[in-house]
């Protein structure tokens, strides 16, 4: 059997921490659809791990920092660190923003061994990350043994030719990362990849068809399919000319999302799929850029679009080291790696994973057209006011097929309930909650405004609603419902009471009262 | 599946065998589809349901609860919803009344910095895409846009819910709530519990004839309830 190729990984921890510029020593946590993604360390010393959702996190650590995932970004601040590596190897893959890939062969050749190169990307990189976060580098035959390299060295961990298969034995089944998988496995009595790795390759198959049969090439360290000497043709590769030449992401990115879908759907005809890709720009004054990432997945349409975009904003955006000097005159994208697409079965009667599947696309094409962030989808966060109960994120950070949404009260698959939030209004909820809220005045029988007392009191009962549309009398109001939010924190601290107010012309709204000041907060239409 | 679901989930027996017509039938036309909708709005449709390609509008005070309540139905029957240039629409109020979170997306057809050239070309795009698209008072739809959309629709079977405008071109349907009242709120005591509404619509072919009914919009628990005659 053939051995894998011979790779070394550099890894650089909570990378999403990092991009987001947060302070790295405070406990600090980035979360994506309300998950914690990553964790600083200090946040990890007081229990915040991967995989908590935001507000369990929250609970355990009261003065943790939050940030929102931000993909591009953090792609954008990887490229530096990249371009680092390039006299190197011109062949640097990227696997996700904070890790890296290549192949070992031809620089561990020139530079006179595995030990030599280590200490040259460490050298190289320790400039470009400025301190920001360490760096782990991991050499071993093949991807996956490496990046399990590079995750327990410290600073460097090197694992011998041929040496693979009996670094990997050891290591608990869980980092295949198929949890599905992995948990039929431990029931089964095999909790190392060793053990998984001795069972008959014919058995695997039969048992856990291909994807297990992937996971158990991996497990004894052989790549996860193997190798396919096909070279993808390059007539496979699509290509624009842009012109005039385009300095500005937004421009090049429209252009990318085309291409995209083109590659797709010539890759398609074709039955493949493509794992790797190589992103390549050319400016007008002929520099030629180029970066491969991977996917441990096949790539799709708008994963590939997505990688596009920010390689390219790395490129546009990136210190003024790296920075090409002209503007972007052409893009092509080139499939690296190819393997058989298996293709993802549709429900049997074509019914709600179409619809989802045609909801899907649209998304997708509407993302291209207006920006990731024009096409939001609604999430759940729980809160007192109607505006906070529900947001809305854009779609491109959760995955629209066969989620769930859970509204205030509901109870999920396991029957639990989502958490209470007491001083929420009762339904029905307001039918319109503008973003901004509208300023009022709120009048009593001789004309001034009502306020209300320390101890919750109303001032006098309202008569008048004054906003800047007209003025209603007031036929029927309740309040005030104070209250006291985010105390322990001075910055983000609210003390508001609430009201609801009928008017004479028919129409409920929900005012508030905050620093003596009126607001229309939400209008039931 | 969804077809099967949305069956069960309309109470009207006549409209519940109209639904298993529809599939039984040898040719459905598009005109002849129907979408369901919540039971105490089955009176405001001469069909029994929103026809597939059809444009309602919906005017007035409350204009925005009765939109949600027209598209609630298709969505919890498991169609998708799209809604364009309507940003501060009431996400709870829009899970309370029946739509579907899940199948929802909220369009902003002119973000900053956008080179889009106008929202009826978003607006095209989701025809076909999604069953329900719901378009907000801020859209402007020139009427050249109105024709070239309901020849799409008519040939996708998407239902196009447009806030405002009830006499415009194009429109199929026109729905207004000509009498509300509040219950539940008193003179600084209570809480604002439901609403007791009189809902009009009126358009052209089938619909030509004037139709009523009244409701509960919103109803205690946020979803119309349909009250005894």
């Amino acid at each position: 059997m053939s051995v894998p190729v011979r790779t070394l990984v550099a890894w650089c921890p909570d990378w999403p921490i990092v991009a987001l510029g947060l302070p790295f020593d405070e406990a600090v946590a980035v979360v994506e659809s309300n998950t914690v993604i990553a964790a600083s360390p200090g946040a990890r010393r007081l229990g915040v791990a991967r995989g908590l959702r935001r507000r369990v996190a929250q609970a355990r650590c009261a003065e943790l920092v939050v940030g929102e995932r931000d993909e591009a970004r953090e792609a954008r601040t990887f490229e530096p660190v990249l371009a680092a590596l390039d006299d190197i190897t011109p062949r640097v893959e990227v696997t996700r923003p904070g890790t890296c890939a290549f192949a070992m062969r031809g620089p561990a050749r020139y530079f006179g061994g595995d030990r030599a190169v280590a200490e040259l990307v460490h050298e190289r990189m320790a400039d470009a990350l400025a301190g920001r976060t360490d760096l782990r580098v991991g050499i071993a035959d093949g991807p996956f043994a490496a990046a399990l390299a590079a995750r327990s060295a410290a600073p460097t961990r090197i694992v011998e030719a041929g040496g693979s298969p009996s670094f990997l034995a050891p290591m608990p089944i869980s980092v295949l990362e198929r949890p599905e998988l992995t948990d039929v496995l431990v029931r089964l009595g095999l909790h190392r990849l060793g053990s998984f790795a001795a069972l008959p390759a014919t058995d695997v198959l039969a048992r856990f068809g291909s994807d297990g049969r992937g996971a158990h090439r991996l497990a004894a360290g052989l790549d996860e399919r193997p190798p396919d000497a096909r070279l993808p043709p390059s007539d496979w590769s699509v290509s624009t000319e842009i012109d005039p030449p385009a300095d500005r992401i937004d421009r090049v990115a429209f252009c990318a999302r085309s291409l995209a879908d083109e590659l797709h759907r010539r890759l398609d005809r074709e039955g493949i799929s493509c794992t790797r890709i190589a992103i390549e720009a050319e400016t007008e004054h002929g520099e030629v850029l180029l970066r491969l990432w991977r996917h441990e997945g096949a790539l799709s349409a708008g994963a590939i679009a997505d990688r596009v975009r920010w390689q390219l904003d790395g490129w546009l955006n990136g210190s003024a080291a790296t920075r090409p000097s002209g503007g972007i005159v052409r893009i092509a994208l080139l499939p690296d790696e190819v393997v058989p697409a298996k293709g993802r079965q549709l429900g049997f009667w074509g019914g709600e994973s179409e619809v989802d599947e045609r909801a899907a696309r649209v998304v997708a094409r509407l993302q291209g057209q207006l920006g990731a962030d024009a096409v939001r989808v609604p999430e759940h966060r729980g809160g007192r006011h109607p505006d906070e109960q529900l947001v809305l994120v854009p779609a491109a950070t959760v995955e629209l097929r066969g989620r769930t949404v859970m509204a205030d009260g509901d109870a999920d698959g396991d029957g639990v309930q989502t958490p209470p939030w007491p001083g929420r209004l009762p339904p029905p909820s307001p039918s319109r909650v503008p973003s901004d809220p509208w300023p009022a005045e709120l009048r009593d029988e001789s004309g001034s405004m009502v306020t209300v007392t320390g101890r919750g009191m109303v001032s006098s009962p309202p008569a008048r609603l004054v906003i800047e549309s007209g003025d209603w009398g007031v036929v029927a109001w309740a309040g005030p419902w104070p209250v006291d939010e985010r105390w322990w924190d001075t910055g983000d601290h609210r003390r508001r009471a609430r009201f609801q107010i009928l008017t004479d012309d028919g129409r409920a709204r929900l005012l508030s009262l905050e620093r003596g000041r009126w607001w229309v907060t939400a209008l039931w239409d | 599946m969804a077809v099967a679901e949305h069956a069960e989930l309309v109470d009207d027996p006549r409209a519940r065998l109209r639904l298993v017509a529809d599939r039984v039938a040898p040719l459905a036309l598009a005109r002849e589809r129907t979408l369901a909708v919540l039971s105490p709005l089955v009176p405001l449709f001469p069909e029994g349901g929103l026809r597939r390609g059809s444009v309602v509008a919906v005017d007035g005070d409350g204009a925005t609860a009765l939109a949600l309540a027209v598209a609630a139905g298709p969505s919890a029957a498991g169609s998708w919803t799209a809604v364009v240039g309507d940003p501060d629409i009431g996400l709870a109020a829009a899970a309370e009344t029946g739509v579907a979170l899940e199948r929802l997306m909220v369009i902003d057809p002119s973000p900053p910095g956008s080179t889009s050239k106008s929202a009826a070309s978003v607006v095209a795009a989701l025809v076909g895409a999604v069953d329900v698209v719901l378009v907000g008072s801020s859209v402007r739809l020139r009427p050249a846009d109105v024709r070239r959309l309901s020849a799409r629709q008519r040939e996708r079977g998407s239902v196009l819910i447009r806030i405002g405008s009830v006499d415009g071109p194009g429109v199929d349907v026109g729905m207004r709530i000509v009498e509300s009242e509040w219950a539940g709120l008193g003179a600084g005591h209570g809480v604002l519990r439901a609403r007791r509404v009189r809902v009009t619509a009126q358009g052209r072919g089938a619909s030509a004839r004037p139709r009523a009914a009244a409701f509960l919009l919103p109803g205690p628990q946020g979803a119309p309830v349909a009250l005894a005659r």
